[in-house]
This record gives C-alpha cells, structure tokens and sequence, in this order.
C-alpha cells in the first residue's frame, strides 16, 4: 500500500485526522451505535414480562354492562 | 397568559435540553480523544481511515457497549415510567382528580343495566361534498350499521348538506361558528350529550375518512365487555395513490400501526379521524375545563387546541379515563398530495403537539409525551451530525472507501426499515429497502419539527390549513 495519502476532492485530506473530526467521527459513531440497538429491539419480538405472572387481582367481578354476566377474565 | 407563551416555553426547554444532551455527549468524547490521543497511521491506508471512523483508541469496545446499554436502558426507563403512571391512575380511587378512573366508574354503574350499546357518530364537515359520499357509505355499509348519524355542516357553500340528506342521515348546521372543527363539534355536542345514557357512544370521524367493515362491530363489544372503558381510537393507515410521496406516508402510517400493536393497543392519541367516546367521559371533560383541565368550562374540545385530537386524548388521561386503540378498528385516511401540503399538515401536528405540552406542563400524564419530542429533537442532532461527516468525510477523499464495520450497522437500519413495513407489501418494502430515500422524508420530517419549534420560540400563530377536495366530474359529464 502507498504510504503517500491521494488529497481530496475539495477539503485536505489531513482534515480527517485532525482532532475535531475524531471527535466529530467518534460523537455520529455512538449516536449510531445507539440508533442501531433500539432497531435491533424494534425488529424482534416483543416480549410482555407481566404476561409471565397470574396476578390474582385481576377481574373478581364483571366489567361488562349487563350486571348479571359471569366474570369474563381477561387474557 | 396567551396560549403561544406557553407554546413558546415548551418548544425552548425541549430545544434546550436536547442541545444540552447532544452537547455533554460531545464534550464527554473530546475529553477522551485527548485523553487517549489521535489514530496512528502506520496500519496503511484501510487501517489508517478505519481507526479515523472506528476510532480503536478514543471510543473503546466499552464505550461503545455503553452506548448500546445507555440507548435500551432509556427506552426501557421510559416505558417503565410510563406503565407506573398508567397503572397510578388506573387504580385511582380520588373521584375528585380523576373522576374517569376504573374503580370509579365501575362503582357507579355496579348492578345497573343502561341499555345496550348504542353509537351516534358525528361526522364535522366544512365543503366535503367530494369526500362525504364515500365516508357515508363505508359507514352505512358496516356489519353493525351507527344508530345514529349526524354530518356537522360547519359554514359548507357546496353540496354537502344536500349530499347528507339524500343518504337519510341528519344534519346539524353549526351557528356563528368561528372555532373551526373544535368549535362546530362542541355545538354539536352540547346538543347531543345532555340526552346520553351510560351505555352511549359518540363517535368522532373526519369527512375523508372511511371505515374498514367490522370496526364499529368491535368497538361496541369492547364497549359492551368492559363499561369502565371511555375511548376506543382507530388504527389509521394511507389510501392509495399519490405515488412516492404516498408510498413515504404509507410507510409512517404502517409503522405507527405496528408500535400500537406491540404497545397492545396503548393510545398515544385518539385520533380523529375516527374515534368513539363514552358520553359520560365527553360530559366529564367538559366540566373539567377551565379548572382541572385548559379551555372554556363546558366545552368538550379546548377551541385553542391545534390538534383537538391530541387535546382530548390528554385530557381524558388525566381524567383517569382508560382508553384502547384496539388492532381491528382500522381507518383509511387521505395522504397529502404534495410536500407543500403534507409540510402544512405536519406543521400544524408539531406546533399543536407543543402548544397541547405547554398548556398541560410537565405532569405523570404528558411524560410519555416530552420524551417523545426530546426523543425527536435528539433525532434531529444526531441525523444532521451523521450526514454531514459523510458530507465532509466525501469531500476529503478522492476515492470510495468501504467501512464494513459501518456497512454491517448500514444493514441492520436496513433490515428495521424493510421488517417494519413487511405487512404494507412489496412496494413498502421496495422504498424501505432503499434506505437513503426514507432517510431524505425523515430530513424533511426534521426540517419540520425544526420549523416547529421555531416558530413557537419566536411566537409566530400558528393557523390551520385545510385541504381543498376536487370534486370528481359526473360519469355523465365525462361522456358528454
């Protein structure tokens, strides 16, 4: 490989190894990571925690709006 | 206080902590590249570059995981946050702060049968002769027809009144309205609410709006199976037509649908172009304001809300009011043709979304709601910070470069943006998949929330805007 860099189109090419592009590189490389990790978790399937406990508060009486329905428990 | 000082101050503190937020983040990565110094150079040209952009030395393996770890950590602290609140107020027991909430309501109407279900649905319309045909029918024509249907005419120079006649249906012409939608429905409502029973329901729909067969059939259900329940929204998603701008508004339309769905049916907003109410959580409402809640005492919708829809779904939150937006009640909505009027339209959603936080402040019930715009205006940092390195990483160099450690994220957006919209078909997944096009509607999306923000700062009134129909010639007159 060269070790002489080509330069740029129209910015020098020692811009990106000055310090403020490596903080400017470094700043959009974590802003991205963390972009990616809440696609990731868009993506797959939802989990629901709560669905995992039987809570036993749930429906002792009718919601419904006839008074003399059997309790319908929900999920 | 007017309204836009309130508006002013919401859309500057979401400005500033999101500028703060971005700027710690940076001040945190300059002192580390100082800190551990600059990239060497002696790997060659790919190594060379590869450890400018995936910078071994200054943001570690573990900065990095950090990363990661910090953007789940918030996402899950926010949804946290926001089932504790849901659950507070669903378990609420004070009639005087939240008078819609569960226990209350089912402690009112325990032991006593109000009647069936019953739905009334009023539809607001300012000259909709061109749209209100088709509205009418997909409601007529829906397996559990409305018992009731009153068309809002609100100062209509067309047809529309003669169209909703010849269909059978009533109409109610507003008086001396100048309140625009909120304004002729309130009238509307104050006629309508006061003759309403427990087990009666209003539904609010949007004149260019038409319903998918069986949505009234499983909102009555929901209704009839749980009487605490005062809201049921709809899952709205886009006509078809208007070519790319369409296919960008479909694509949105379908990922909102899909985050419901996993939130199980959790509403972010009861929207209007198609949601019931319990007439007895409409009633509560509107004694609440101009005390507990904005707006004139009386008043269902606040008339100095931009978005009446958003408005409402935060009131009756704070009401208490358990509402659902259940996955079987889907809407068609119209698409905005052009980008001057879907620019109109997002405008007037971002400025009504600041103005409806600033009149409601910081409260358990609008958290869910400041994160969602810290979580924009972050966005906005972060897309801006992204493609401008390209821009200059572009300018600086004379040949492409490949980063595979970069091309590797670059597939993973891809593949969210393609999984996403899998349901809308290949032509929503044919734009996602493109990725640079969805990422060009997301800057102009910015560009938006921006202006927004803006203008509120600045106190610049917002006004609505309206979308003009064409009316489709007579078959007869085509042939002529």
């Amino acid at each position: 490989m060269s070790a002489s860099l080509p330069s740029g189109i129209l910015l020098p090419e020692a811009v990106l190894y000055s310090d403020w592009f490596a903080v400017w590189a470094t700043f959009v490389a974590i802003n991205t990571l963390m972009y990616a990790a809440l696609s990731v978790a868009k993506m797959l399937p939802k989990i629901y925690p709560s669905d995992w406990i039987r809570r036993r508060n749930r429906r002792t009486e009718t919601r419904g709006i006839y008074p003399d329905a059997e309790t319908v428990r929900s999920e | 206080m007017k309204k836009w000082d309130f508006s002013r101050w919401a859309g500057l503190s979401i400005a500033a902590i999101v500028s703060l937020a971005g700027g710690l983040l940076w001040f945190a990565v300059a002192a580390k590249v100082q800190d551990g110094g600059g990239a060497t150079t002696s790997e060659g040209l790919l190594l060379g570059l590869w450890s400018v952009l995936y910078d071994t030395q200054a943001p570690s393996l573990s900065a990095m995981l950090a990363a990661v770890a910090l953007a789940l950590l918030l996402a899950a602290g926010i949804a946290i946050i926001e089932r504790r609140i849901t659950a507070r107020y669903r378990r609420s027991t004070d009639k005087t702060s939240t008078p819609l909430a569960p226990k209350i309501i089912m402690a009112a109407t325990r032991g006593v049968f109000a009647g069936p279900i019953t739905i009334t649905v009023l539809i607001p319309a300012h000259n909709e002769e061109a749209s209100l045909p088709d509205t009418l029918d997909s409601l007529l024509s829906q397996s559990q027809p409305p018992d009731r249907v009153i068309v809002v005419a609100d100062n209509c120079t067309d047809g529309t009144e003669h169209i909703a006649a010849a269909r059978g249906v009533e109409v109610f012409r507003s008086v001396e309205n100048v309140n625009k939608k909120a304004g002729a429905l309130n009238q509307a409502l104050a006629m309508l609410l006061p003759g309403q029973g427990d087990n009666d329901v209003v539904m609010i729909m949007d004149a260019d709006t038409q319903l998918d067969d069986g949505f009234l059939a499983a909102a009555a259900s929901r209704f009839a199976n749980d009487r605490a329940l005062m809201a049921v929204g709809g899952l709205f998603y886009g006509e078809p037509g208007h070519g790319l701008i369409g296919q960008f508004q479909r694509n949105e339309y379908i990922r909102y649908s899909r985050e419901l769905k996993r939130r199980r049916g959790r509403v972010f907003v009861l929207t209007g172009t198609a949601s019931l109410f319990r007439a007895a959580g409409l009633r509560a409402v509107a004694a609440a304001r101009g005390g507990a809640l904005p707006g004139i005492h009386g008043d269902v919708y606040d008339t100095a809300a931009l978005t009446e829809d958003n408005e409402l779904t935060i009131a009756l939150k704070s009401l208490g009011a358990l509402v659902t937006s259940p996955s079987e009640c889907t809407v068609v909505t119209e698409l905005m043709p052009t980008w001057r009027t879907l620019w109109n339209q997002r405008l007037r959603w971002q400025r009504g979304a600041l103005e409806n936080l600033g009149a409601y402040g910081v409260k358990p019930q609008t958290v869910r709601y400041w994160a969602q715009q810290l979580g924009i205006g972050y966005g906005v940092i972060a897309l801006f910070g992204y493609l401008s390195l390209l821009l200059v990483m572009a300018l600086s160099l004379d040949s492409w470069v490949w980063f595979p450690f970069w091309l590797g994220i670059g597939a993973v957006f891809t593949l969210e943006r393609v999984v996403t919209v899998w349901r809308g078909g290949w032509r929503a997944r044919g734009l996602a998949v493109l990725l640079i096009p969805e990422l060009c509607f997301d800057m102009f999306l910015d560009f938006v929330y921006l202006k927004g923000i803006f203008d509120s700062a600045v106190g610049r009134r917002a006004a609505w805007t309206h979308l003009q129909h064409e009316v489709q010639p007579d078959v007869e007159e085509v042939g002529r």
